[in-house]
């Protein structure tokens, strides 16, 4: 056995202390070490031994002793082993601190404080005084200061073992600590470098390095490596084996938790006092029902541990147990003992729940309605605890407050029946307003089923039940006179059929209506309105749902009557003068009045409704293109007052997208393409998933808000589709949009406007359907410029000409096409130059036939001009109605969409000036120049012009002409693409993927063939 | 009275079906087929039972046909296609008939005279019905849609844009339903124009007369409901409500007892007349189902109810209607 050699004072001998044999007494040797001065690192080694032996008081009063007033004089030279004694001293402190109950605590802590004070006075930079000084303050929780303790530590000795272990577990700490998932998993990941790093610096290191890495893995969601960790350490290590028995447990399938119970039970074989592993295994005995074997268990956990989380735990399985023996008053006594363990509810609340539960039975409600509390504190939304206390409030005849719980518990968990019950049984009976408040929350939440019983509940019994059942409905009532006539409840009431409707109905039933309306059952809402109104007229709600649901159905004369009648109620309502106003900014002659409404609307709700200043803003952008008003000081006023309705709007509600899109439009016709180009990119980052995204979001908006209903989404997507090069898509999409909107001309317009762009066929068969395509296109124009005499849809009949024009223009070339497609197929290797001389020879021959055809053409051609000259004197007046059709409301959206991609385009325009040739450019510009057509009167008329001049040219020159000042149509430029189709075909593969990925408005001019490689390559 | 999907067939086109009719059984031909339209610019014939194809894809159907007839005699039928032209061929054959054509403007719903004697056709833009015999191909008449009397100003244009027609089945009146919601009815023997019926204010896609009652006309609209009127004596006898969106197409049962309808909103509705209620729903497509038809009785072995509905999702189901 080890022993000590103190030396003899003034001699050579020495006194031998054999460590095995110390005596109880520890005066005995702090007499000799005094006397003989012995060294002080004998004096550590001797209070260690105590300390070994469990021989506390003797270890402490060594220590304390070696620590006092003389040693520090005598020994003053003797640094290091003095700052030994008072920092074993102070760990000493710090460990009796973290196994005391509250009070003795803080003493410990001072007095551990003191040693660390005196040893840091000793000398500042010891180490070992600052790692003390660490453990300490993670002891008391104050981590970020133990960091600092640790970090001085390490800046000085990067590989400090005992500094790395404790400030990796400070960063453990702190992720424990740390709310936000990211954070911690970041301390954590810290922590694992620190841990990692120790096990490097000392490698024969404790386990406790691997079970932090392995708990550092396992926090950071690795549980594979953490199971790797875990069992790299020794077989026998408790604190690793229920480690995995945990996760083991957690994975919650029935092998992972008997492959789990079998290492708590094997932790437990080896170590029969690891509490955590003895209450794991009692609450799995509690769940299997051994009930004797949990008490056991619990018993010995208890026995083993004075940690308070873990005791609470344990006499909680007690509780448990008792509990469901049925041994409530022990089960009782066990929860309050447990609860006692425990210092605040957020450790460990089920206890709380227990005792509540246990309290309830004994009629305790003050105690129990505290307990409950205590688990709410935690869990605010626990609708088992929401439940109990409602009852609670119910038997001590609060029934309001319970009625509030109960309220709450079905808000939380609509489909909580038993809250219903209690609610029941709490009042004799359920108050209309608490069942229509259900109904209600059910309705929103879209669960329109319960909501329906709700109401159904909260109504009773009464006329509405006909109603509901359809007894009374679309076959009594005469329909000839929709929603206004009350003539059909009259008639019912002489007939004898009670039409009660009590007050505190109302409002349930004006719920069910709406509800009636989300499940599209308009006749059934439509009646229980009328019901209302018929009963109480001034319930003016009902009005104004009425006139939505006429609104809907597009029946605009009745709608405004019914608004009409909800303001005779109320003039100053808000909500009525506000629909009232986009109503009439729907109608051609109301228009005017509209903004008086709107500003009715506002004054109303003093200018806070911010919706009726967007509809004012909207309207004055509506008024600034009225043709009426084209005097440009109109004009630029009502810009002016457009653009500070939305700043306002803006001010008032950042981020509204609305407001925002409106400035960005006006912008836009100013031609300050940037600003506008700015706020219109910041309006799609906000509505991303709303219309004014990509292609795929398109669809996706079609599918959920429309039904695929909406054919200018149809629209969009075409155009999108038409700048991706993807013709067919672009073709298909616009169909599917004509069929929608069957009378839409303009789609019309568009189809065939694209259909005769999409000119880079390069199979033979494609070209000829490309031929025969553009044939139809023309019929189809000509039809068009035939029906415009019928109508005026949007744009006159000189435009069309122009695309007939056009049209035929590029037959001719498509003729070339075909030709040198023909000719490419049979010698793909020939030169350029001969293919182009068959080519001529070719169209030598067509050409007869060509001129035979131009002739019919210009024939007809010239009946139409004949009809143009006819119209001139109404021109105005066309011109003035199309405005008003492509201005309307309705497609306000569509022309912040059309203007949005003009200032895109705006740019490319700049950029592609200088490439005439380039194809891309050339679509860009047929589309513009739709745009124009459409949101543009000023260009169209522009452009209008130039064709009519063009049109009373020589027309044979008239197309080249044309296509020259649209920047439309080169032939040679197509075929230096027919040239080279390999390249071409790769090129427009390569274009498409490109297109794909770029946003349109980002998206650079694809450049002309010639410089196709090079660009590709500075992409 | 109920619904229940017997076989549904994807991808039948390549493109959204459009439209849909039951060709009747004829005289060489025992059992009565289904006629399909698409986007894909085919026409396709399919067997009753199995949905198997019964004929090659009939092509040339430029930009996609809109409308299917069948001549209930059931040897030719015709289609029509957004290139404005009818064509009329021979269902077993394939081969072209007639091609008609409206001008100025294009065609959208078609329909046979019950008798077999005229083609009827809705000449959308143009405001009017054309009709045709079916003899020579020759046309009869154009009937005019006159505005109603106090009509609200329209901001389309002056003039009307017709989308669906439809004839009793005595063959005594022919309605005419159009985007703005009102439905023309003609006087079919005397050719004259009668009376609007009023009630819908979106359009009217798809109209249907009951077997059982030549006065009663069911009409599909765009403002989700569906109306029942008495096309004769010029009222509204009810409204039907529930779909979500769109009501696109609708037929009645040959038993004059139900009405199926097809929506915007995905679904298939099957309606009671006499309860005027929506007895069953059936959601077993997932785009915008555009026609739904009920197979006509006749034929051999033929007892049973059928309905086939076609969708935008390129698929056809066909139902047990018992």
């Amino acid at each position: 056995m080890a022993s000590v050699y103190i030396p003899v004072q003034g001699t050579e001998e020495e006194v031998r202390v054999a460590l095995d044999q110390l005596p109880a007494d520890a005066s005995d040797i702090l007499d000799i070490l005094k006397a003989e001065q012995a060294p002080l690192h004998l004096w550590l080694i001797i209070a260690r031994e105590y300390f070994k032996q469990g021989k506390i008081e003797q270890f402490r009063q060594i220590l304390e002793e070696g620590s006092g007033p003389e040693i520090d004089e005598y020994y003053a030279d003797v640094k290091y082993e003095r700052i030994a004694i008072l920092n074993a001293l102070g760990a000493f402190h710090t460990f009796l601190g973290k196994v005391e109950r509250a009070q003795q605590k803080e003493v410990h802590f001072k007095e551990a404080t003191q040693c660390y004070n005196r040893a840091s006075r000793i000398d500042e930079t010891e180490p070992s005084t600052w790692i003390g000084r660490g453990q300490l303050c993670v002891v008391k929780h104050d981590l970020q200061m133990a960091s600092d303790s640790f970090k001085i530590v390490l800046d000085e000795d990067g590989s400090n073992f005992p500094a790395l272990l404790g400030q990796a577990s400070v960063y453990f700490l702190m992720g424990d600590a740390e709310q936000q998932h990211k954070k911690a998993l970041d301390y954590y990941r810290n922590s694992l470098d620190l841990y990692k790093r120790a096990l490097r610096a000392y490698t024969s290191c404790p386990a406790a390095v691997r079970l932090g890495i392995a708990f550092c893995r396992y926090k950071l969601g690795q549980p594979d490596k953490a199971r790797q960790a875990f069992q790299r350490l020794d077989p026998e290590n408790i604190d690793a084996l229920v480690a995995l028995a945990i996760m083991d447990l957690q994975t919650n399938e029935a092998g992972g938790i008997r492959r789990g119970m079998e290492k708590m039970r094997r932790a437990f074989e080896i170590y029969p006092y690891c509490t955590l592993a003895l209450n794991h295994l009692a609450n799995h005995y509690f769940f299997t029902g051994q009930h004797f074997v949990v008490e056991q268990l619990t018993e010995t956990a208890l026995s083993s541990s004075n940690h308070g989380l873990l005791k609470s735990h344990a006499f909680y399985n007690l509780a448990r147990s008792y509990h469901s023996k049925g041994d409530i008053e022990t089960a009782g006594r066990y929860y309050m003992a447990s609860v006692n363990e425990i210092s605040k509810p957020q450790d460990f609340v089920l206890p709380f729940f227990g005792l509540g539960q246990i309290q309830l039975k004994f009629a305790d409600y003050k105690s129990s309605l505290a307990s409950f509390e205590k688990v709410l504190e935690v869990h605010p939304e626990n609708c088992e605890s929401l439940k109990a206390i409602g009852h609670i409030y119910a038997k001590s005849g609060e029934n309001d407050k319970a009625i509030e719980t109960f309220k709450k518990v079905t808000r939380i968990d609509p489909k909580d029946h038993q809250a219903r019950n209690l609610l029941k049984k709490a009042g004799e009976k359920i108050p209309i307003e608490l069942l229509n408040g259900i109904g209600l929350l059910h309705f929103e939440k879209g669960e329109l089923e319960m909501a329906e019983q709700s109401f159904k509940e909260a109504l009773g019994d009464g006329f509405w039940v006909s109603i509901i059942d359809g007894s009374v409905g679309s076959s009594v009532v005469n329909w000839s006179i929709q929603y206004r006539d009350q003539s059909f409840f009259h008639q019912l009431e002489e007939e004898g059929t009670p039409l009660e409707l009590p007050w505190d109905k109302v409002t349930t039933l004006f719920n069910y209506a709406r509800l009636f309306e989300e499940l599209h059952d308009t006749v059934k809402a439509s009646l229980f309105y009328r019901l209302i109104i018929f009963k109480y007229p001034d319930y003016i709600d009902a009005y104004l749902r009425l006139a939505a649901i006429a609104k809907e159905k597009n029946n605009v004369q009745l709608s405004i009557e019914l608004i009409g009648d909800a303001l005779k109620i109320d003039d100053k309502y808000p909500n009525a003068l506000s629909m009232l106003g986009s109503l009439e900014l729907q109608g051609d002659e109301t228009w005017l009045t509209a903004k008086e409404h709107f500003r009715e609307a506002k004054d109303a709700s003093e200018g806070k409704d911010t919706y009726s200043m967007l509809q004012l803003g909207n309207w004055n952008y509506f008024a600034a293109n009225r043709p009426e008003k084209k005097a440009p000081k109109f004009e630029a006023t009502h810009r002016e007052k457009a653009k500070e309705l939305y700043s306002n709007v803006l001010k008032q509600h950042r981020g509204n997208m609305f407001a925002a899109n409106g400035i960005g439009i006006l912008y836009a016709e100013k031609a300050q393409w940037d600003i506008a180009k700015e706020l219109f990119t910041q309006v799609h980052e906000a509505a991303s998933g709303s219309i004014f995204v990509q292609m795929p979001d398109y669809q996706n908006c079609l599918r959920k808000f429309f039904y695929n209903t909406d054919a200018t989404i149809l629209l969009y997507l075409a155009r999108t589709h038409y700048e991706a090069e993807q013709w067919q898509d672009c073709r298909k999409t616009l169909l599917r949009a004509i069929h929608l909107a069957p009378s839409n001309y303009l789609l019309r317009f568009n189809k065939f406007s694209a259909s005769t762009l999409q000119k880079t066929k390069r199979t033979v068969d494609e070209v000829r359907a490309t031929v025969s395509e553009l044939q139809n296109a023309i019929r189809v124009f000509s039809l068009l410029s035939v029906a415009s005499t019928y109508h005026s849809h949007g744009f006159d009949e000189r435009k069309i000409e122009t695309h007939i024009e056009y049209c035929k223009h590029l037959l001719d070339a498509a003729k070339v096409h075909r030709d040198a497609a023909e000719q490419a197929e049979q010698q793909n290797k020939q030169k350029m130059e001969v293919a182009r001389q068959i080519a001529l020879a070719d169209e030598a021959r067509r050409k007869a036939e060509e001129q035979r055809k131009a002739q019919l053409e210009r024939r007809k051609q010239e009946d139409e001009l004949k009809q143009v000259m006819q119209q001139e004197q109404h021109f105005e007046r066309v011109k003035e109605q199309w405005k008003t059709s492509s201005n309307n409301p309705g497609k306000r959206k569509d022309r912040s969409k059309h203007e949005d991609e003009e200032g895109g385009s705006e740019k490319r325009r700049r950029k592609g000036g200088r490439r005439r040739k380039d194809q891309k450019t050339k679509a860009h510009y047929g589309e513009e120049e739709e745009d124009e057509y459409r949101d543009e009167p000023e260009a169209e008329d522009d452009y209008a012009n130039t064709a009519r001049s063009n049109d009373g040219d020589d027309s044979e020159k008239a197309p080249g002409h044309l296509l020259a000042a649209a920047g439309l149509e080169d032939s040679d430029a197509e075929e230096d693409d027919m040239g080279h189709p390999q390249s071409a075909i790769e090129r427009k593969r390569r274009a498409w993927s490109e297109s794909e990925d770029d946003e349109p408005v980002q998206r650079p001019v694809q450049p002309s063939a010639g410089e196709n490689d090079l660009s590709l390559i500075r992409k | 009275m109920k619904l229940a999907g017997l076989k549904s067939v994807d991808g039948a086109h390549e493109e959204s079906i459009w439209a849909a009719a039951w060709v009747p059984a004829a005289d060489h031909r025992p059992t009565a087929l289904l006629l399909t339209g698409a986007l894909d610019e085919t026409v396709r014939l399919w067997s009753p039972d199995d949905l198997a194809s019964a004929a090659a894809p009939a092509r040339g159907h430029a930009l996609g046909v809109v409308s299917l007839a069948a001549h209930p005699a059931g040897a030719v039928a015709a289609a029509v296609s957004l290139d404005s032209y009818v064509r009329v061929f021979d269902v077993d054959s394939g081969s072209s008939v007639a091609t008609l054509e409206a001008p100025p403007s294009e065609v959208w719903g078609i329909q046979f005279h019950p008798k077999g004697n005229a083609l009827a056709a809705a000449g959308g833009g143009s405001g009017s019905v054309k009709l045709w015999d079916t003899e020579k191909w020759k046309p009869i008449t154009s009937l005019a849609v006159p505005r109603p009397e106090g009509a609200r100003p329209d901001k389309t244009g002056s003039g009307k844009f017709v989308l669906s027609v439809a004839w009793s089945p005595d063959g005594k009146l022919l309605a005419c339903g159009s985007m703005d919601g009102t439905i023309a009815v003609y006087d079919a023997v005397r050719m004259k124009f009668l009376h609007h019926l009023e009630g819908h204010h979106m359009p009217v896609r798809s109209m249907v007369f009951s077997p059982v009652d030549p006065h009663v006309l069911f009409t599909a609209s765009d403002d989700c409901h569906i109306h029942i009127y008495d096309a004769k004596e010029k009222s509204l006898i009810g409204a039907m409500s529930g779909h979500a969106s769109w009501v696109l197409s609708i037929d009645v049962s040959p038993d004059g007892m139900a009405v199926a309808t097809g929506s915007s909103d995905r679904t298939v509705r099957l309606w009671d007349i006499n309860t005027r209620a929506s007895v069953q729903t059936m959601s077993n497509h997932n785009d915008q189902v555009w026609a739904v038809a009920f197979r006509p009785p006749g034929g051999t072995g033929v007892r049973a109810g059928r309905l086939a509905s076609v969708s935008d999702d390129k698929s056809i189901t066909l139902y047990d209607y018992s």
